[in-house]
Formats: structure tokens, sequence, C-alpha cells
């Protein structure tokens, strides 16, 4: 037969192991700018679960050209889960790189007891885009205003695609106290098939459940 | 004596540790499952109540407890030929094309986790041996691990029940196993094939010696998992892999939706996963 074994060897700390394990914070950190992209991998890694990870992290994602290398940080990020690193993701929702937006997109969306925190912060962002997500994101949040927080975007929020998202969540979670609201909703957009469209699937969806 | 009980409280607390340490994520239709086993190592360690057994867990140097509590906590359903259809697939497109990559004649690295115990890394050794002809010619090196030690033991040691071999063609039984009173005993030549270890998926520490790997199978594990860590297990798969290798999930695990790293491949027998050849 040729099956062979080989157990898998603890890595030694080699200046030449892309893995080496024995660096402090500072090495670390320098090594985040390493040339070669598995070296940086490892160095994010083994950043993650020391105190004060995020900022550095945060910085070199600005710079970091290796998809790979990105979405180990990111998801790095994720896992820290403090002040800094979720201010740092949400910070990559406005990067002029659409892969970065949806990666970090993602990545919130896997963590949304760390959004919920800010999400009253990114409902009322400047960009539409970002309160897009804010929307998005609620439907993984299962909190107890979530239809609250919906009702609101629908009320005031300038942009029909904010509030187009926002209406096809509240088809799924809304009551009846969400009517009066898409009721204005459809009088504010009159002028709008899609938007008429989707506002009175989601009036019928809510009416029909509620018989 | 009182009897022991668990409070939402305490569950709440259980829960956001074990998951933090193992991945793993109980919710609430998990609570009579997992107080039934609370309270099991409770009685089992002499500890008074909750707190002072959750206590002991976490500062715990040995990590001794935590692991009987790992252990009782798992779900170790497997059997043979499980989602054959993927087996299929290592041995009519996988090695192959992992062989048609390769620069030098080192061994094919193979690592099944989790091993549960042990019928899947067996059963890639019996389809190795019977459907694939580069076998007389590559050598191939099993790996295989879990987070849970008894079961480990119970995947070295190599004994199956009757419903755990249901699924193997009787001629694979005869050859493979021995019949014996109350089971099957695997053969010695299987048994040496696969190397086992211990490894907690989610601990950097413990699985950065895994690497080099030209095909990794992680079936049945991701459901366990939420989100979040899906994605962590999907940076680990991508660091412990040479480029072009493939990640075989199972029928109701994907990785796309947690992942950009990998690239979908659609074989005739199954969808896998390919890290890609070039760099991203
Ligand atoms: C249902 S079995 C799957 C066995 C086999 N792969 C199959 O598909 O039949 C799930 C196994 O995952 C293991 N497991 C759970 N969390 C783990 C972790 N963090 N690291 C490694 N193994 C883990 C459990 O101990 C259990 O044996």
């Amino acid at each position: 037969m040729a099956f062979i074994k080989k157990t898998a060897t603890p890595i030694h700390c080699t200046e030449h192991d892309e893995r080496h394990t024995e660096r402090d914070f500072a090495d670390l950190v320098a090594e985040l700018g390493a040339e070669n992209e598995t070296a940086r991998r490892w160095a994010v890694r083994d950043l993650t679960p020391l105190p004060d990870a995020s900022q550095p992290l945060v910085a070199r994602l600005a710079y970091e050209e290796s998809a790979s290398v990105r979405a180990a940080i990111l998801n790095a990020l994720a896992q820290i889960g403090d002040h800094a690193a979720i201010a740092g993701l949400i910070h990559c929702l406005r990067s002029e790189d659409a892969g970065l937006r949806n990666e970090a997109i993602e990545v919130l969306k896997a963590i949304p007891q760390h959004v919920e925190p800010v999400i009253h912060t990114l409902l009322n962002d400047s960009d539409s885009d970002v309160r897009i997500f804010a929307v998005n994101i609620l439907e993984s949040l299962r909190h107890k205003d979530v239809e609250k927080w919906l009702i609101e975007v629908i009320e005031k929020d300038p942009h029909i695609n904010v509030c187009a998202t926002a209406v096809d969540l509240l088809s799924e979670v809304g009551t009846e106290r969400a009517l009066p609201a898409l009721k204005q909703l459809k009088i504010r957009f009159e002028d709008d098939p899609y938007i008429c469209f989707t506002t009175d699937l989601a009036l019928k969806r809510i009416e029909d459940g509620s018989q | 004596m009182t009897a022991i009980t668990i409070s939402n409280e305490d569950f709440l607390k259980f829960k956001e540790f074990f998951y933090r340490k193992t991945g793993i994520l109980f919710d609430d239709s998990k609570r009579y499952f997992v107080d039934k086993r609370l309270i099991e190592r409770i009685q089992a360690t002499d500890s008074e109540n909750f707190r002072s057994y959750f206590t002991m867990v976490r500062f715990e140097a040995s990590g001794n407890e935590f692991q009987n509590l790992v252990n009782t906590m798992t779900v170790n359903e497997t059997y043979f030929f499980r989602e054959e259809y993927q087996f299929k697939c290592l041995v009519e497109s996988l090695m192959d094309e992992i062989v048609s990559h390769k620069k030098d004649k080192s061994p094919i690295r193979i690592w099944s986790v989790p091993s549960s115990s042990g019928e899947e890394p067996y059963s890639i050794a019996i389809y190795l041996l019977e459907y694939w002809s580069g076998i007389n010619d590559w050598d191939v090196e099993i790996m295989s691990s879990d987070i849970d030690t008894q079961i480990i033991e119970q995947a070295k040691r190599g004994h199956y029940s009757a419903r755990s071999v249901q699924h193997l063609p009787k001629p694979f039984l005869a050859k493979y196993f021995r019949h014996e009173n109350d089971g099957y005993q695997i053969c010695d030549d299987l048994r040496s094939a696969v190397e086992f270890s211990r490894v907690n998926i989610m601990e950097t520490s413990e699985v950065r010696a895994y690497r080099n790997m030209d095909i990794i199978f992680c079936r049945n594990l991701l459901i366990y998992f939420d989100d979040a860590s899906r994605r962590q297990v999907a940076e680990i798969f991508y660091d412990a892999m040479k480029v072009g290798g493939f990640v075989c999930l199972g029928h109701s695990e994907s990785m796309s939706r947690i992942s950009s790293l990998f690239r979908v491949r659609k074989f005739p027998e199954a969808i896998v996963y390919q890290k890609p050849l070039e760099h991203l």
C-alpha cells in the first residue's frame, strides 16, 4: 500500500519560516509589511489575540493589495470586535473598492452583536450605500426594535433605494404598526412604480398575516 | 443534597464561553441537551453548583475538565461511505487533477477534519485503494483530526458497530474487516494508513502545524458553527492548503457564501472549493 504516515510536525521558530511563533507585538506589526503574502497572513493571525491589535490591522488595510491578506484582516477585525475593529470595518463601507466594500459587508453581517451598538449612527449616515447596508444588517440583528427602526427609515429617508430595501424587510418582519408608514411612503413616492409595487406587496403580506 | 439546576443566565454564560473556545454555537433549542450534560459534569467533579464548576473549567491550567466537557458536548454521528458521491469525486476527478499539477514526487496530503470515530478517513483510504489506480504510483498521507479526545481513541482502535458499516459493500467488509463478537474490527493495514490527532480547528496555535494539504474533507462540522466561525475556518483552511488544493464540505454546507478565498468547482460528482492556482 502506498499510504505513508507523517504527523504534522510542530513548527520550530526559524528565521525562515513564515509561521514562526515567538514574536512580540512590534515584530508582528513590522511583519504586516513583509514581502511574502503568507508571512503577512500569519502576522495577522498571530496579532489577533494580542491587546491593541485592531489599530495596526486597520492601518495595514489601507495599503494591503493582496485579497487574501485583506480577507484575513477583515476576519481578524470581526473576531476582535472591539471599538477600533468595528470602526475599521465600517470605514471599509466607504471605500472606492467595491470588492473591499462587499467583503466588509459580509463580515459585518456575520457579527450583528457588534454592529448593534452603532446601527443608529449607520442608519443616519450621509452616504446612502452605508444606510442600505445598515438596513440589510437589521435582518440579521433579531433585535426587538428592528421594526421601529425600519418604520423610521421609510418615514424619513430621502433616498428611494434605502426605502425600498427597508420595505422589503418590513414585508417579512412588519406588523400592523408599520401600516400607516407604508401607506404614507406610497404617497411620498407616488410617481415611482417600483416603490408602489413593493409597498403594496408588503401591505398585503402584513394585512393577510394579521387576519 | 439539593438538585443542581442551570439558570438562564448560567446557560448564556456557558454558551458564550463554549462558542468562543470551539466555534460551536448552541441555540435555545439545545438547552435540554446542554443542561443535562453540564449537570452530569458538575456531579462527576463533585462541584457544588454551576458557578464553582464553571470557574474551575475556566481557570484550570491543565485543561482536563474543559476536554471532558468538550467530549460530552460534541455530536459524533458518522458512518462509513457517508455522502459517498464525494469519495467518487475524489477518485474520479480530484486526485488526477492534483497529480497533474505536481512538480515532484512528494506525497499527496489529505486532511479529514473532523474525523469523529474514523469512518470518514478510513472510507477515503478504502476508496483510494479500490478505485484510484494512481495509488500504485503515488504516496498518500491521510491525516485526520478531531477536538474530542475520546472519539479519537475510538478512531485509532477501529472497532465498529453493524450500524456504522451498513453502507459498506459486503466485499469490502469481508476484505478490510474482521467480524468480532459484537462488531467489526478494521484491519491493521488501514489503521496504519491514517494518522489521528487532536485538534481544535478554532485554535491558531493548534492548526499552525497543518500545512501543504492537497485535499481537505470538512464535513458536518460547519453546521454547528455560526457564520463568523465558518469564516474563520475558511481562513484556516486557506493557510493549511497548497495552491490548487480542494476543500470538500458536507452537502448542506457552502463556502461561497462565507469566503471569497476559494473558487467553486463543479465536477460531475460534486461541487468542491478550490484554493486558486494563481495568487488572489
Ligand atoms: C458529526 S461529526 C462529523 C464526522 C464526519 N466528518 C462526518 O461527516 O461523518 C462532527 C465532529 O466535529 C467535531 N468538532 C466539533 N467542534 C470541533 C472543533 N472546534 N475542532 C475540531 N473538531 C470539532 C466533533 O467532536 C465531532 O466529532
